[in-house]
């Protein structure tokens, strides 16, 4: 872990974790050729997903929050990922990257790849210094196995996983011992609590939304950070204004226009998200003082469209159930692309 | 007739009718969110049942950015009368489609579903163009010959089913508005406009297909190539082929008719020998090949001409790929303002 980029004494109200490649930032890594280009890129060559920035300037624009990441990149590129935040205005307060020459030189070759014994032990042990209150949002994508390991942190955290499903997962996940040993003692260490509100999984290579179905209505697919920023209004997360600020920034800079925004608003009308309030708060925020939003053309467009996509639904669907995960039965998920165990067995 | 997409396009918003398919309404979806994969362009309006539509979009990769969904509780099923199932369900998925492309949510409306009624919903939301009388209904067929920048084997028929007694006036104005199609979509700068007759002389066929014929010959900006024969359809001679709604109707039936024919002997052939049966396993690389060129999913659907709004009528067996180029040959004639080019053929 290095050094936070900034000291805040107060202890944080919310606590904001992110993953970096495919998740803050429009990382290619499929092939051997993309892994050597993402390897040799200078900051100003990366390339962040739309909106991520904006919205985490945002959300620390509220004070009492704490940015922490937690990222599958090799140690060997804090510096120019570092840069990269610092170009894009973002500042931290943990950044963890993976010590990937340390598991080559000791043979554990599965910690390469492997996700849960490389992020689960990674968050708990920040959540042990995290006040019990502070509550948590999650970043990720569905690249990897973010949904899962997020999902199971909640659970852990919260006290609805038992030592027995821990076990099994772990030693499915191929964990070694020494890393399941941080998971469990980082655990005992937490107090019981119920702090992760949303995780956002940012669909960068397009699965569908169904697949994240089991982790219940927590996990929040979404298709680009402007949804994400629509839901964190409708939690408490962000003011009306501020979601403006960040669709305004994804127009002019990343093409996104009246229909790619208000398609996404619709999107998660249709998956039961309640957004109907948030939507009214935007119309409202761009009649109030904030003028200079108003001027920005197409914001007021955009809203409008926005009432014509929520009536074209008529009445709303219904929330997603609550249900408790089966962690067992998805380790699959939480498993290397090209693992054996990857495919959901029959 | 090529899916082919121009360069720099516009967003286009393309509006499917979900309902009412053979294949039920999770492949209009399919065909829908492959659609939003490919060409990112390309924005769909999907409306039908929500909960159906939500349930396969779910299940299905997609991008949710350029898919919206309008809910519509009926629809018109294949074997409805469509003039008396659209007064009964005003809310039809394929009625509520079309007004939406009429107010402007939608530049293009793609069915799958039944034919008379997405013609009718057209002809009761949508306008006439100036100087067309009456719609027609187009379907294309695969001939021996290709056409136009791509090798284009689909040859355009018109009307086959839409305007049953069509007069010369008419048939002028299909022969304008085929034209103007076929040079947008099959990428043909001159395509062969042809009178579809009972011999190639000027004075054969009816008083109106002979007055058709002398105006069309002295019309400088369509290639009228005169009077063609049933046989000629699939041989390719013309790449438009013109005729009233109730010989194109009849003749395109007749050349189904002979299709399935040569299928179900062939299968015969296969089941009832094993010299036949090895002479089309040697035959099969062929078969294929030409089952590939001449595969309507490739085409995706034709179109009803003479509206100001453009309807693609996809099969009724449309699978997801059939749907999804019905969607850009759809966004294709958008892109290349197809109304703006058969006023423009009507003035002249």
């Amino acid at each position: 872990m290095s050094l936070p980029d900034r000291i805040d004494p107060r202890p944080p109200r919310r606590i904001y974790r992110w993953d970096l490649d495919k998740t803050y930032l429009q990382t290619e890594f499929d092939s051997l050729r993309d892994l050597v280009r993402t390897a040799f890129q200078k900051a100003h060559q990366k390339v962040a997903v739309p909106g991520a920035s904006a919205l985490i300037r945002e959300l620390s624009e509220n004070g009492d929050s704490r940015l922490c990441i937690v990222s599958g990149s090799p140690k060997q590129m804090r510096a120019v990922l570092e840069e990269k935040l610092k170009l894009d205005g973002v500042r931290w307060d943990e950044f963890v990257l993976k010590d990937n020459v340390g598991n080559l030189l000791r043979g554990r070759f599965r910690a390469l790849r492997g996700q849960v014994g490389y992020k689960l032990p990674a968050i708990l042990e920040s959540r042990v210094h995290a006040p019990v209150e502070a509550e948590e949002v999650l970043f990720g994508d569905d690249a990897e196995a973010d949904a899962f390991i997020y999902s199971l942190f909640a659970d852990l955290v919260a006290g609805r996983v038992d030592e027995r499903v821990l076990s099994q997962v772990l030693e499915a996940g191929g964990v070694y011992p020494d890393d399941a040993l941080r998971v469990r003692e980082a655990w005992k260490k937490i107090p019981v609590g119920d702090p992760v509100r949303r995780i956002f999984i940012h669909l960068d290579k397009l699965t569908p939304p169904a697949h994240f179905t089991p982790y219940g209505p927590r996990v929040v697919p979404i298709f680009n950070y402007f949804q994400a920023a629509l839901v964190l209004l409708a939690d408490g997360h962000l003011t009306a204004p501020q979601v403006l600020k960040i669709a305004v920034e994804m127009v002019q800079t990343a093409g996104h226009n009246i229909i790619t925004l208000s398609n996404s608003f619709q999107d998660l009308l249709r998956r039961g998200l309640p957004l109907q309030q948030a939507a009214v708060a935007l119309s409202q925020a761009l009649e109030g003082p904030n003028k200079l939003l108003a001027a920005m053309r197409p914001m007021p467009d955009i809203l409008a469209a926005f009432s014509k996509r929520l009536a074209a639904l008529g009445t709303p669907p219904p929330p997603p159930p609550v249900q408790a995960v089966d962690y067992v039965s998805l380790i699959h998920h939480a498993l290397p692309r090209n693992h054996k165990g990857r495919t959901k067995p029959q | 007739m090529e899916d082919m997409v121009g360069t720099q396009p516009q967003p286009v918003t393309i509006a499917f009718d979900v309902m009412g398919t053979d294949h039920g309404p999770a492949e209009v979806v399919r065909g829908a969110a492959m659609l939003s994969l490919e060409s990112p362009h390309i924005h769909t309006l999907l409306v039908g049942d929500r909960t159906l539509i939500d349930d396969a979009l779910a299940e299905t990769k997609h991008n949710g950015e350029r898919i919206s969904v309008q809910h519509a509780a009926d629809f018109i099923g294949m074997d409805e009368k469509p003039g008396e199932a659209l007064a009964r369900k005003p809310n039809a998925s394929v009625a509520v489609a079309a007004r939406l492309v009429a107010e402007g949510e939608a530049q293009a409306l793609v069915s799958a579903g039944n034919t008379g009624a997405g013609v009718l919903a057209c002809a009761r939301h949508f306008q006439l163009i100036p100087g067309v009388r009456r719609a027609a209904l187009a379907t294309v067929y695969p001939t021996r010959s290709v056409r136009g920048a791509k090798g284009d084997p689909f040859s355009l028929i018109l009307d086959v089913g839409a305007t049953v007694e069509a007069t010369a006036d008419d048939l002028v104005t299909f022969a304008v508005m085929g034209s103007a199609y076929a040079r947008i979509i099959s990428q043909n700068e001159r395509p062969k406009v042809a009178l579809l007759s009972n011999g190639i002389e000027p004075q054969k066929g009816p008083p109106r297909v002979v007055e058709a014929h002398a105006r069309l010959s002295e019309m400088k900006d369509i290639h009228f190539i005169g009077n063609v024969e049933g046989i000629d359809i699939p041989k390719g001679t013309a790449d438009v082929i013109v005729t009233d709604g109730f010989v194109g109707n009849v003749c395109l039936k007749m050349l189904e008719g002979v299709h399935d024919t040569v299928v179900e002997l062939a299968q015969y052939a296969y089941k009832e020998s094993l010299r036949w049966r090895a002479g089309l396993a040697m035959l099969s690389s062929g078969i294929q090949r030409i089952k590939d060129i001449t595969d309507w999913n490739q085409y995706g659907g034709a179109p009803i001409l003479g509206f100001d709004k453009i309807f693609i009528k996809a099969h009724g067996r449309s699978k997801s790929r059939a749907i999804a180029n019905a969607g850009k040959v759809a966004a294709k004639v958008v892109s290349n303002n197809l109304g703006a080019a058969i006023r423009e053929g009507l003035k002249k």
